[in-house]
C-alpha cells in the first residue's frame, strides 16, 4: 500500500465515522406528531434460539440481540453504518483498525463499556469451549481466527488488542475493507464477563441479563414473547423512542397475518404465500417489500456425470424464464437474477449474460443446440430436489415445466422433508436442488462464498482457477475501487463457468401499520433495530 | 388397590426405558442432524458442536450418558434453543398445554354428559337430533377448519378475542384454543354418554326401578347415571392425554407455546433431547392417566376390585 493509498483509506474512514455521526437514533421528520405510548409489538418468525449475542445464529435471534447489545458499529434502518460503541476509527494499515471508544458508553447495570469487553466478547465468539456458530464465519477474518476455531491456537491469539481502557486495535488475517460494516454484528461486540461468570449459560435469563444495547431484556417466554425495554443507561437513549418492544415467535405466515390484522401485532415478520397482490391492492400503506441481500437459485451438482458439462448447465440456465417466474409464479415482488451477486451489494457487481437480452426462442434454439452437442436427447431425465414448502413446490414445478416443455427433458421431482433435503444437498446426494443465501454482511465475498474452490458454503462442488486468483487479489488490495473491478471479473469468471442457476434476488414483503415511523425500504440487510422506529400519533 | 397402584407404577419404570430406547435409536436413524442448517457449519465448528454435546461419542455411550442424565432427574441441554435446558422447556410449556388441555376437558366433559344425558333422555325427539348434529360437526370437521372459522368470527370480524397468542394465562387468550377442544371432545363425550345411558336405561335393573313407580330423575341420577358414566370414563384417558400432549394443530393455529408446538419444532430441528424428553413425558402421563382411569372405574363400580 503506498502512503497515498494509505492516507486515502484513514481520511475515508474518519470522514465516514464523523459524517455518519450526525445521525444517531430515529430521524423524525418535523411534523410528526407522537404518539404517548411508544410501544411495538413486532412478528419475529420463530423463536430465537439464544439471546447471548456470541451465540446466536438466525434472523430472528440477530434481530433481538441487535436491540439488545450494540458493537463497535451499528447500521441504522436504512443499512447505513453508524458508530455503535466506537465513535471513530481508522486503517493504520492494510491489515490493522484501531477504534476509538466512546466513553459515555455504559452496560445496563451502570458500568462503562470498555475496549477489554470487545476483546473478551471476541475471544469468546472463537472459544472452542463455546461452539458459536458463527466463529467459523467471523472468526477468520481476524488474526489467527482460524486456527483458534480448530484448536489449534488458543483464544488469547485472536488479533484483537485493548491497547487502553477506550481503544481497540483489531488485527485481520487479510485486508477486510469492510471491516467496520462486519464489525456491527451483535456475534463481534462486547460481553459483560463478571456476569457471564457469575451466572454461567443463565446470564441471558431476565433479571441477569446485562447489555450495553438501547434495550435491556424484560421478560423471555420460550414460544411466546421476548420483551425488552428502553435502557435508560444506553449513550443514546435520550433518541430513543419506543419504551417498550414485545417480539412475537410466530412461524405460521397465517397466524402472523391473522394477528397483525386483528390488531394485536404492529408488524408482521413475512406474509403468507399467495397474498401479495391481494394486500397490494387492499392494504397499500401497509405492505412494505425492500429488496434484500439474498438471493434464490438452483444449485448444479458440478460432480454429477450430466452435469458436468458445461453445455447442460448452459442449456438449464439459459431457458429458465425469470421474468415469468417473478412476475406471475412467486409474483411477490422479487427480481430476476443471472448471477451470484445481487443488486446492492458493496464490493463487487452483479455479472449478466448476453442471452438474458434474447428472445426466449432463440434463447431455445441455443440450448437445444447444446444440449445436442453434450449427446443429451429429448426425454433425458434429470431430477430437481427441494424441500417441502408450498412456495418452492411452486418454484420446482415452474422450472420443471421449463426444462419439459422447452428442451424435452423429464425432470424427476425429489420433494424431502427439510432436514432430510439438507443432509442430501450439503454431501452433494443431488443433481439439482434448490437453494439460497443471505448475505453475512454487505460484501461480495459473502456471496462468492457460494463459488468459490473448496468452500464450505459451495454446495455446487464448482471450482475456477482463475475466478480464484481473481479473488486471492481483490482481497489482497486496498484500493476498494480495484478490489471492485477484480471482485466483478471473478464473478463473471466464475458464473461463465455455470455453476448455478441464480433465478431471483429476494425481496421482503411483510405488513407495518402506517403508524409505524422509521421503517425504511433502503434497508437490504432487512435490520430494523428498535432503536430507529417511533409511533406517530394515530 | 395399593398393592396394585404401587405395581402399576413401577410398570411405568421398564415401559418409560423401552419407548426411550426404540425412540433414541429411530432418531438417529432419521437423516439430518441437529446443526444442519440452510448454512453449512464449517467442518471446525462442527466438531465442537458435536463435542458440546456428546454427539462425539459412540452411539452406545452417548446412549448410556442420556439414560444417566435421565435416572438424575436431568433431560438434557436442548440442541436448539441453546440458553435452555429440556427441563427449562417442559416447564414453560407444560402449564400452557395443561391449563388449555385441562379446561377443555373439564368444560368438555359438563357439556358433554349433559347434552348426551338429554340426547338419551328424548331419544329420537327434534333435541336428540340437534344434539346429534352438533356431536357430528365435531368429529366430522376438523380442527385446522374450526379454528380458523372461530378466528374469522370471534377476532376479525367481532373483534371480541385475541386470534392468537398467549398472555400469562389470560381468559381471552384461552377461550378460542379452549372453545375448539371443547367443540371437537364434546362430540365424542356428548355421544358416547348418549349409547351408553341408552343402553343403561333398556338395562333390567332399570325396568325393575320403573316397575317400582321411581320418578324418572331419581332413576336417572341415582340408578343409571353411575354406570353410564363408565365408557365416558374410558374415553378420558385418552382424551386428557390428547387434549394436553398432542394439541399439535390447537398450539399451531393459536400460536400457544405448549408441549405440542415443542414436539414438532423438536422434531423438524433434530433437538434429540428435547424430543426424547418429551416423549418420556407423554410416556409417563399416559401410564398415569390410565392408571386414573382404573381407579375411578373401582369408584363407579363396586364389582370391580384390584
Amino acid at each position: 500500500m503506498t502512503n497515498k493509498q494509505s492516507l486515502k483509506a484513514i481520511a475515508g474512514a474518519v470522514a465516514l465515522a464523523l459524517a455518519s455521526g450526525s445521525v444517531f437514533a430515529a430521524n423524525i421528520p418535523a411534523g410528526v406528531k407522537l404518539a404517548a405510548k411508544q410501544e411495538l409489538v413486532r412478528s419475529n418468525g420463530s423463536e430465537p434460539e439464544s439471546l447471548d449475542p456470541m451465540v446466536v445464529e438466525g434472523v430472528p435471534a440477530n434481530i433481538i440481540t441487535h436491540d439488545l447489545f450494540e458493537a463497535l458499529t451499528a447500521t441504522d434502518n436504512d443499512g447505513k453504518v453508524q458508530p455503535g460503541v466506537a465513535e471513530s476509527w481508522k486503517q493504520t494499515n492494510p491489515t490493522t483498525w484501531v477504534f476509538k471508544l466512546r466513553k459515555n458508553a455504559k452496560w445496563s447495570d451502570g458500568n462503562i463499556v470498555t475496549a477489554d469487553d470487545f476483546v473478551y466478547g471476541i475471544r469468546r465468539l472463537v472459544d472452542p469451549k463455546l461452539a458459536a456458530p458463527y466463529a467459523g464465519t467471523f472468526g477468520i477474518f481476524f488474526e489467527n481466527g482460524a486456527d483458534i476455531v480448530a484448536g489449534k491456537k488458543p483464544n488469547s491469539a485472536i488479533g484483537v488488542k485493548a491497547l487502553d481502557k477506550f481503544t481497540l486495535e483489531v488485527k485481520t488475517a487479510f485486508p477486510v475493507s469492510y471491516l467496520p460494516e462486519l464489525m456491527s454484528n451483535a456475534q463481534l461486540g462486547p460481553a459483560p464477563k463478571a456476569v457471564i461468570d457469575k451466572y454461567g449459560k443463565d446470564w441471558v435469563k431476565p433479571g441477569k441479563m446485562v447489555s450495553n444495547g438501547p434495550y435491556v431484556l424484560k421478560d423471555w417466554q420460550v414460544n411466546s414473547k421476548v420483551v425488552i425495554e428502553k435502557n435508560a443507561q444506553y449513550w443514546d437513549a435520550k433518541n430513543v423512542q419506543l419504551t417498550k418492544v414485545s417480539f412475537l415467535p410466530i412461524e405460521d405466515q397465517n397466524a402472523d397475518n391473522k394477528l397483525y390484522l386483528s390488531g394485536q401485532t404492529d408488524m408482521t415478520y413475512e406474509i403468507p404465500p399467495g397474498t401479495f397482490a391481494k394486500l397490494k391492492s387492499e392494504m397499500p400503506k401497509d405492505l412494505k417489500n425492500n429488496t434484500i441481500l439474498g438471493l434464490r437459485y438452483y444449485g448444479l451438482n458440478n460432480k454429477d456425470p450430466l452435469m458436468k458439462d458445461i453445455r447442460v448447465r448452459k442449456a438449464l440456465s439459459m431457458v429458465v424464464d425469470r421474468d415469468l417466474l417473478a412476475s406471475k409464479i412467486t409474483a411477490d415482488g422479487q427480481q430476476p437474477a443471472y448471477s451470484v451477486m445481487v443488486n446492492g451489494v458493496h464490493g463487487a457487481k452483479p455479472s449478466t449474460y448476453d442471452w438474458a437480452k434474447w428472445p426466449m426462442a432463440k434463447r431455445v434454439e441455443e440450448a437445444k443446440k447444446l444440449l445436442a452437442q453434450a449427446g443429451v436427447k429429448p426425454g433425458t431425465a434429470i431430477k430437481l430436489s427441494y424441500n417441502t414448502s408450498d412456495y418452492h413446490k411452486k418454484m420446482a414445478i415452474f422450472v420443471a415445466s421449463e426444462w419439459k416443455t422447452k428442451l424435452g427433458l423429464n425432470t424427476t421431482m425429489d420433494n424431502t422433508e427439510f432436514k432430510v433435503f439438507l443432509k442430501k444437498r450439503h454431501d452433494g446426494d443431488y443433481q439439482i436442488a434448490r437453494n439460497g443465501w443471505l448475505a453475512d454482511y454487505n460484501d461480495a465475498t459473502t456471496f462468492l462464498a457460494l463459488v468459490q474452490c473448496g468452500n464450505t458454503q459451495n454446495d455446487n462442488f464448482n471450482c475456477n482457477k482463475k475466478a480464484e486468483e481473481l479473488i486471492n487479489q481483490g482481497n489482497a488490495t486496498t484500493d476498494a475501487a480495484k478490489r471492485t473491478e477484480l471482485l466483478t471479473q471473478a464473478t463473471k469468471v466464475v458464473m461463465d463457468d455455470y455453476p448455478m442457476i441464480p433465478v431471483l434476488q429476494y425481496t421482503l414483503p411483510r405488513l407495518v401499520k402506517p403508524y409505524v415511523g422509521g421503517y425504511s425500504l433502503k434497508n437490504t440487510a432487512d435490520r430494523y433495530r428498535s432503536k430507529y422506529l417511533y409511533i406517530i400519533q394515530h | 388397590m395399593w398393592s396394585y397402584t404401587l405395581r402399576r407404577v413401577l410398570v411405568t419404570i421398564p415401559t418409560v426405558w423401552i419407548v426411550t430406547t426404540v425412540c433414541y435409536l429411530l432418531l438417529h436413524m432419521t437423516p439430518g442432524g441437529p446443526f444442519d442448517g440452510e448454512r453449512k457449519v464449517s467442518p471446525e465448528v462442527l466438531a465442537n458442536l458435536q463435542a458440546k454435546y456428546h454427539l462425539d461419542l459412540p452411539l452406545w455411550k452417548q446412549y448410556l450418558y442420556y439414560l444417566n442424565s435421565l435416572l438424575h432427574g436431568d433431560l438434557g441441554a436442548s440442541f436448539r434453543y441453546a440458553d435452555w435446558s429440556v427441563n427449562d422447556l417442559v416447564a414453560h410449556a407444560l402449564p400452557v398445554s395443561a391449563a388449555i388441555g385441562g379446561s377443555a376437558i373439564l368444560i368438555s366433559l359438563l357439556i358433554g354428559v349433559l347434552l348426551g344425558t338429554i340426547a338419551a333422555l328424548r331419544q329420537n325427539s327434534i333435541i336428540d337430533y340437534l344434539v346429534m348434529l352438533v356431536g357430528n360437526m365435531g368429529s366430522a370437521f376438523p380442527s385446522f377448519i374450526i379454528g380458523p372459522v372461530l378466528v374469522l368470527i370471534f377476532s376479525m370480524t367481532l373483534h371480541w378475542l385475541p386470534s392468537g397468542g398467549w398472555d400469562d394465562f389470560a381468559v381471552s387468550y384461552m377461550v378460542l384454543p379452549v372453545a375448539l377442544l371443547v367443540f371437537i371432545n364434546v362430540a365424542t363425550i356428548g355421544r358416547v354418554m348418549r349409547g351408553s345411558l341408552i343402553e343403561v336405561l333398556n338395562s333390567n335393573f332399570i325396568r325393575t326401578a320403573r316397575a317400582k313407580g321411581l320418578p324418572l330423575r331419581t332413576i336417572v341420577l341415582r340408578h343409571a347415571l353411575k354406570p353410564a358414566l363408565m365408557p365416558v370414563v374410558t374415553l378420558l384417558g385418552p382424551l386428557a392425554i390428547s387434549s394436553i400432549t398432542s394439541a399439535v394443530v390447537t398450539e399451531s393455529i393459536f400460536s400457544l407455546p405448549g408441549l405440542g408446538k415443542l414436539i414438532v419444532n423438536g422434531a423438524s430441528n433434530r433437538d434429540y433431547t428435547l424430543v426424547l424428553g418429551l416423549v418420556v413425558l407423554v410416556t409417563v402421563i399416559t401410564v398415569l392417566f390410565n392408571l386414573l382411569v382404573d381407579l375411578a372405574y373401582a369408584l363407579l363400580d363396586p364389582k370391580i376390585r384390584y
